[in-house]
């Protein structure tokens, strides 16, 4: 039944109403709850009959109050639903045929579609046959012919989704005289594009039966009609379907877990349909894109799939640390020459593994991590072209991912103490991709690491310099390659980086390295994932079929093809539904046809809300009948309850977030103030020995320097920060296990980054040798340290505060390996500040120190050595600390001694300093200099 | 206010009362001197402490003539105690559910106020060395233990009906007295049998006697299933005070006839208001005729 625009599910219902009064007669008549109260002088009160036993009246807002909540009651049971299309609707009884347009351009405004469809049900009665056609193709439609009841319609229309496809309506037309249906009504839910089919097929519709149509075409971008790329950025186009006001909108580039890289905005002209999108990104973050999407807006062809058929060649650049100094370091080089011509990414080793670039670039690494060398193998052989530079930790101790063997030393050329000079290149053979480069020739190697004569060396060699040693050799590992550049990347080994050919060489190492990409051959390509009607990415159905490499640009969309990724031989590639689309909104309708606007497409049940304000009404006169008899309890006790019951909370809250605060407080505490610290090695004895050692220096330093270290922290190697320690001792317990991968990792990472080490294996009890280090090699296997040396003469070690000569601990006459200085100045790292002590003198123990400062353990050479033990302590504290700056002062003795010999006596002074020192008596002593530093040394 | 309840607070209260109020004498009558107590009525007569010698007379038996005050002269002389005589009093309390009852949950209920009262003026007289005990209860005795226990027994329910004493005594009634005078003096009868002195405490709540209803109320009488619906109750006040004015007059002319005396306390009063009126009422028993 209909009233206005209001329909009533169960009109029967209403007759209730008439009821009204007679509830309003009962609630006047019925006196309100007495109240009730005791009294014990009751019994006085007997035998009188009080003069007016007439009750006091239920006031009549009280009245008002429950007539309306029972009328609101009886209006809602009768199920009233504002309709304000339902108007136009015939009301008759006959079948009523739904027609939908479910393809991809209806899914920007589908809620609205299906709520426009579902509300041209209530003009249904319950007994009416419901028909439902659906206009995108699939391979088992509905078949129009179904009869379904009002109830179960409503739940097929909720249970539509839109399909990433479009509609095709001359084949739901088709459908339609196949199932001989003869409708009373049609209803269309049309998504009010496509002028070429929709107009036909509104006509089609409404010589059957009387049409009502509800058009919704998208408001804002129809879809993304394509996309070009260039070196600078892309360009995303975007279509509309109606050419009215500008508008502007966003365009979003997507990686493949979703996360916007980047964002671009398209602005529409005034009556304009298409318009583009530019973002100006370096290829090189883009490249991480997989796809464009218009924020905001929902449907498979507002979303662009990006292939990797499209993009460039992907370089990763291995980057371990390194960040301390970047200008000077080798990556740089390498990414000032890679940057303009492909898509760069840099990381840790197992994450561009996984990425899968086409080539990946190693500077100088000595040994690859165990765990990664395997998926690094492998990735070689599927295709990929690592590329290695040396350096000298590749010369010190190399692993067997290179294309020729090499020997365990670089060679010097042109060095002070050498015949030779600096090498020139020599012409690139034939067989090398270098082939047609021009040779540079002022292009000198100084340093570079040799390969050991093997049979097919010459074939290997890329290039080479003029005496014949190799410069590049290269390999085939698999289907991939391996190449090295027998020098650095940086300037430190040769002046290959400064030249423009060094560019030219890389980029042709990495195209014959070439990746993964194949030719694209004939293939099939399998759907890998797909796109549905909202645009969201998921697993293809299992009507999705495999697609031919000759068909993308002829196939049309539909279930056995829909838009999404495809796999194949030659990577992805993207199937997209918005390619060339052009989006043209239906105009001519049939005049015959009822057109809906959005308004009148609706339906608003009222019933839920109309009982809803009935129980409130309810609930409200319960509180007033409360009320008024007394019976409303005090609001203060549950006021005081709520309020504890939120403290409680409130500190439950408040609680964690002072427990999660502790640690971050350490490390601040840390990070502020100077601390050693030491491995925990687990063995407590070595463990206690180590922190009251560093415990002794902290207090000598503190009373001897200007140094003021907190006192030292136990480290795990594995979890704590590193890095905020500059120092980190490792006393070595007997028989210790070798570190794990993580561990040595870390360390790595925490030596490159300046951090110094100190390892002690307290085995120097052994007599006979200087020297007892067995076991540290299986033990720091993977650490990846340069060659070692013993401390020489007059290093910065025995002279930063102390004057000292041995490094005695509690055994003396140990000797102490170092970094071995490198061969030349140029080419030494971190200012030639050696990272790593080894010995095995067990410094700890002479260091150690309760609180007061009295000695703990014996040392072998009683006092004297224990002083001489902290002498060394304190300069291995000062040289980590201010590394090489006193090492100019060990030249100061010689610059005294000759200036001593200003001295009349001993000659003419030597011009030192460009003019001779005017008082030489300014030095006190006699005859010279005061000897400031002991056995001045003669400058050299 | 803090409201107690239990006993031994009620006990604190009437002790703190007690203090405040001043000796209670109650007058002495030598017709009464049935008991040996401490009292000394301040005459010869049967008692512990000395009182005078005189000369022995004829009629006085020579176990009497106290030699050690004769051998001092000629003349025999007999020696004489003072009389010492002991009022009993005895008190009840009505155990009905109205009179423990309040109708204001922060103000003592009625019969709170008269335990106090009672223990007050049990603890006064006591101090005097009258006793004191509890109608229905043990005998009326002397002295602190006597005191603890009439305080226990006056704490605890009592018998519905006031019991008349075992001996002749003055006799202390407190209830609200809300049934009719009628119902009242069967039960008072036996008691004015055996005490001819006695006093009526009247104690009301100011519920009961403002009668501060309106509107459509229900009444009940608690401990009792009566009830009674007032469609607007106002209309009924002014009968009811005139029925209560009613009652409290038929009360004192019952209270008369008996030979006894009324008090009347209110709830919305101090504690101290009411016991000063016991107080000085009990303290000119005797004194009539």
């Amino acid at each position: 039944m209909s009233l206005g625009p209001f329909l009533f599910g169960a009109p029967f219902a209403l007759l209730m109403l008439i009821a009204l009064p007679v509830i309003w007669w009962v609630l006047r008549a019925t006196p309100p709850m007495p109240r009730e109260a005791d009294l014990p002088s009751l019994r006085l009160l007997d035998g009188v009959d009080p003069r007016e036993e007439t009750p006091v009246r239920t006031p009549w807002w009280i009245v008002l109050l429950r007539l309306l909540a029972a009328a609101a009651a009886i209006i809602g049971l009768a199920q009233p639903v504002y309709a304000p299309g339902a108007a136009t609707g015939t009301g008759d009884d006959g079948p009523l045929l739904i027609v939908v347009d479910d393809g991809w351009t209806s899914a920007a405004r589908w809620p609205d579609l299906i709520e426009a469809a579902s509300a041209s049900l209530d003009t249904a009665t319950r007994d009416t046959a419901i028909h439902l056609l659906t206009t995108a193709p699939r391979t088992l439609p509905f078949d129009p012919a179904e009869r379904s009841s009002r109830q179960d319609m409503t739940r097929r229309l909720a249970s539509l989704e839109p399909n990433p496809w479009a509609p095709d309506r001359a084949n739901a037309l088709a459908r339609l005289d196949a199932a001989a249906l003869s409708p009373a009504r049609i209803f269309w839910a049309s998504d009010g594009l496509d002028e070429a089919s929709g107009a036909p097929f509104a006509a089609a519709l409404a010589a059957r039966a009387p049409l009502t149509i509800f058009a919704a075409p998208p408001r804002g971008p129809a879809a993304i009609t394509g996309l070009t790329a260039d070196a600078t950025g892309a360009l995303v186009t975007l279509a509309r379907a109606d050419s009215g006001d500008g508008t502007s909108h966003f365009v979003s580039a997507l990686s493949r877990d979703g996360t916007a890289i980047a964002t671009a905005t398209a602005l529409f002209q005034p009556a304009s349909r298409t318009t583009g999108a530019r973002f100006d990104v370096p290829p090189a973050a883009l490249a991480r894109a997989d796809r464009f999407r218009v924020t905001g807006a929902q449907g498979a062809g507002t979303v662009w799939l990006w292939d990797t058929a499209a993009r460039r060649q992907r370089v990763s650049l291995v980057s371990d640390g390194e960040a301390a100094q970047p200008l000077l370091s080798d990556l740089h080089y390498v990414r000032r020459a890679l940057e303009p011509h492909v898509i760069l990414d840099e990381g840790s080793l197992p994450d561009l593994i996984a990425a899968e670039p086409d080539a990946i670039v190693l500077t100088d690494v000595g040994e690859i991590p165990p765990e990664d060398l395997q998926p690094l193998t492998e990735w070689v052989e599927a295709g990929g072209a690592l590329i290695r530079f040396a350096g000298p930790r590749l010369a010190a101790q190399g692993d067997d991912l290179t294309p020729t063997p090499l020997r365990r030393a670089s060679r010097s050329i042109g060095g002070a103490l050498a015949w030779d000079e600096p090498q020139a290149l020599d012409r690139f053979p034939t067989w090398s991709p270098f082939s047609g480069l021009a040779v540079p020739e002022d292009v000198r190697v100084r340093q570079q690491v040799l390969a050991q004569p093997v049979a097919d060396l010459d074939e290997r060699t890329w290039a080479r310099l003029k005496d014949g040693s190799p410069l590049v050799t290269a390999a085939p590992l698999g289907a991939g390659t391996l190449v090295l550049f027998h020098v650095t990347a940086g300037p430190d080994w040769s002046d290959l980086p400064y030249s423009g050919v060094f560019v030219d060489m890389l980029r042709r190492a990495i195209a014959a390295g070439q990746g993964r990409v194949t030719a694209d051959a004939e293939g099939l390509y399998v759907p890998q994932a797909v796109l549905d009607g909202f645009g969201r990415l998921v697993q293809p159905s299992d009507a999705a079929a495999p697609l031919a490499t000759g068909d993308f640009a002829t196939v049309t969309l539909s279930e056995t093809h829909p838009p999404g990724f495809y796999q194949g031989p030659a990577g992805t590639r993207a199937l997209n539904a918005g390619a060339g689309y052009r989006p043209v909104p239906i105009t001519s309708w049939p005049p015959s046809a009822t057109l809906l606007g959005d308004a009148k497409a609706r339906s608003f049940p009222l019933a839920g809300a109309l009982i809803a304000f009935a129980l409130v009404l309810l609930a409200l006169d319960l509180l007033v009948a409360l009320a008024t008899s007394g019976r409303l309890p005090r609001l203060a006790p549950a006021r005081s309850a709520a309020s504890l019951a939120i403290l409680c909370l409130a500190s439950l809250m408040l609680a964690p977030a002072d427990m999660a605060a502790q640690p971050v407080a350490d490390e601040a505490n840390a990070a502020l103030n100077l601390r050693f610290g030491y491995v925990r090695t687990g063995v407590s004895e070595v463990d206690t020995r180590a922190e009251q050692g560093l415990a002794g220096l902290t207090q000598v330093l503190a009373l001897r320097t200007s140094v003021l270290p907190d006192p030292p922290e136990p480290l795990d190697l594995e979890t704590d920060p590193l890095e905020l320690y500059p120092l980190i001792y490792f006393a070595v317990p007997e028989g210790a296990a070798p570190l794990s991968d993580t561990a040595i990792t870390r360390l790595n990472a925490y030596l490159r980054t300046g951090g110094a080490l100190v390892i002690d294996t307290r085995n120097g009890a052994t007599v006979g040798s200087d020297n007892t280090l067995s076991g540290l090699e299986t033990l720091l296997e993977g650490l990846d340290t340069p060659a070692l040396a013993p401390v020489p003469d007059n290093h910065v070690l025995t002279r930063s505060y102390y004057l000292i000569d041995d490094f005695p601990g509690r055994y003396s006459g140990r000797r102490l390996w170092i970094e071995a200085p490198a061969a030349s100045p140029e080419s030494r790292r971190g200012d030639g500040v050696s990272r790593i002590f080894v010995g095995d003198a067990d410094w700890v123990s002479a260091w150690a120190s309760d609180e007061r400062g009295r000695a703990l353990y014996a040392v072998d050479g009683g006092k004297q050595q224990r002083e001489l033990a902290i002498r060394f302590g304190v300069n291995l504290v000062m040289y980590v600390l201010t590394g090489n700056y006193k090492e100019d002062q060990v030249h100061l003795p010689a610059l005294l001694e000759r200036l001593g010999e200003n001295d009349p006596d001993r000659g003419p002074p030597e011009d030192l300093f460009g003019d001779p020192l005017e008082d030489p008596d300014a030095f006190p002593g006699e005859g010279g200099p005061i000897d400031l530093f002991g056995d001045p040394e003669p400058l050299p | 206010m803090k409201l107690l309840t239990d006993p031994a607070a009620l006990r604190t209260e009437a002790d703190a009362l007690a203090r405040t109020l001043p000796r209670l004498y109650l007058r002495a009558q030598a017709s009464e001197a049935v008991h040996l107590g401490s009292a000394g009525r301040r005459r010869a007569g049967s008692g512990e402490q000395f009182w005078q010698y005189r000369r022995y007379t004829q009629e006085d038996a020579t176990t009497r003539i106290d030699w050690r005050r004769s051998a001092k002269g000629d003349t025999l002389f007999v020696r004489e105690t003072e009389l010492e005589t002991a009022r009993s009093v005895h008190m009840w309390l009505d155990p009905h559910p109205g009179f423990d009852w309040t109708g204001d949950p922060g103000r003592q209920t009625k019969a709170a106020r008269a335990r106090i009262l009672l223990m007050a003026m049990a603890k006064l007289l006591s101090r005097e060395g009258e006793r004191v005990g509890v109608l229905g209860g043990s005998p009326a005795g002397f002295g602190k233990r006597a005191l603890e226990r009439f305080c226990t027994q006056v704490s605890s329910p009592l018998g519905e009906t006031p019991l008349p004493p075992r001996h002749a005594g003055t006799v202390l009634v407190a209830s609200d007295f809300y049934d009719s005078a009628e119902d009242w003096r069967p039960r008072l009868s036996p008691l004015a049998a055996k005490a001819r002195s006695g006093i009526l405490l009247a104690i009301s709540d100011p519920v009961e006697t403002g009668f501060p209803f309106s509107g459509r109320v229900r009444l009940s009488r608690p401990g009792t299933t009566v009830r009674r619906i007032l469609g607007r109750a106002e209309t009924v006040q002014d009968t009811y005070l005139e029925k209560l004015a009613e009652n409290r007059a038929a009360l004192k002319t019952l209270a008369a006839t008996l030979g006894w005396r009324l008090v009347t306390h209110d709830t919305g009063e101090t504690p101290l208001a009411g016991a000063a009126r016991l107080h000085a009422v009990l303290s000119e028993i005797g004194k009539g005729p």
